[in-house]
């Protein structure tokens, strides 16, 4: 893999994961405070703009390597968001939630290894 | 957040359509068939020797691309609308079901064959999505 390869492939990570936990937030704070002002506004952008960079990294990404080399990156999303969902959310992380998130991460890079 | 909050948006939760666990499930479907309309798209277009197809914007010349997007904003939407009741630590990993609904996919309708290993990988993903599961359940029960 080419040092071009790898900075894309994590950086279509990162954004995905950021804009995971931004868009929670986001809806979070709507159940709370309806949807219509500026702090949700602000939040739901920069969760969608993030989303569509991610995409189109991987778009890109597609385009020069198999599906199934590219899904254990996919795979590792799990890890990286159940942690920083704990970390920057303050949710609940019990230890069977996160050796769940473990064996699932683990799947998929078997089944995409196979 | 408190507890007292998260009790009480629990109770809210509507139920039907509204159901934000339906809701899950459908956005699973909707990503899982645009991740075939995705790389069937990209693979069909694909200029592995532009730098500027770096960044997936010539991906946009091909109509399944579109529909894949369609499916991408309508469980976008579904997702948005989990996120709103159930915890992410809950969430994300059940909704990577898809990850071994795609090469069950490629398995039943496609006719590919899964080796020893990926079995076992679909295996690990199913233990991990019921340990994620279980505790979920057993909280709408005392509901």
């Amino acid at each position: 893999m080419s040092f071009l390869a790898f900075f894309f492939i994590v950086l279509s990570l990162l954004s995905f994961v950021a804009a995971q936990l931004i868009l929670k937030r986001a809806m979070e704070f709507s159940a709370t405070n309806g949807l219509r002002n500026s702090r949700f506004v602000s939040l739901a952008a920069i969760g969608v703009a993030l989303m569509t960079v991610s995409f189109f990294l991987t778009l890109g990404l597609l385009q020069r390597f198999d599906l199934s080399y590219l899904y254990p990156f996919q795979g590792l999303s799990v890890i990286f968001i159940t942690l920083m969902a704990a970390v920057v959310l303050k949710e609940k992380l019990s230890a069977r939630l996160a050796i769940g998130a473990l064996l699932i991460s683990a799947g998929i890079v078997l089944v995409s290894m196979s | 957040m408190t507890d007292d909050r998260r009790n009480k948006k629990t109770q809210n939760r509507p139920s039907g359509f509204g159901n934000p666990w339906l809701q899950l499930g459908l956005s699973v479907v909707c990503v899982l068939v645009s991740e075939f309309l995705l790389k069937r798209g990209a693979t069909d277009i694909a200029e592995p020797d532009s730098a500027f197809s770096w960044t997936g914007i010539n991906g946009l010349a091909s109509p399944l691309v579109w529909w894949a997007i369609l499916l991408i904003v309508a469980s976008f939407v579904s997702w948005l609308y989990v996120l709103r009741y159930i915890p992410l630590t809950v969430a994300f990993p059940l909704s990577r079901v898809v990850d071994i609904l795609v090469p069950l996919g490629c398995w039943i309708f496609l006719g590919e064959l899964i080796s020893a290993l990926r079995w076992c990988g679909i295996a690990l993903v199913i233990i991990g999505l019921a340990l994620v599961a279980k505790p979920v359940a057993q909280i709408e029960e005392r509901l």
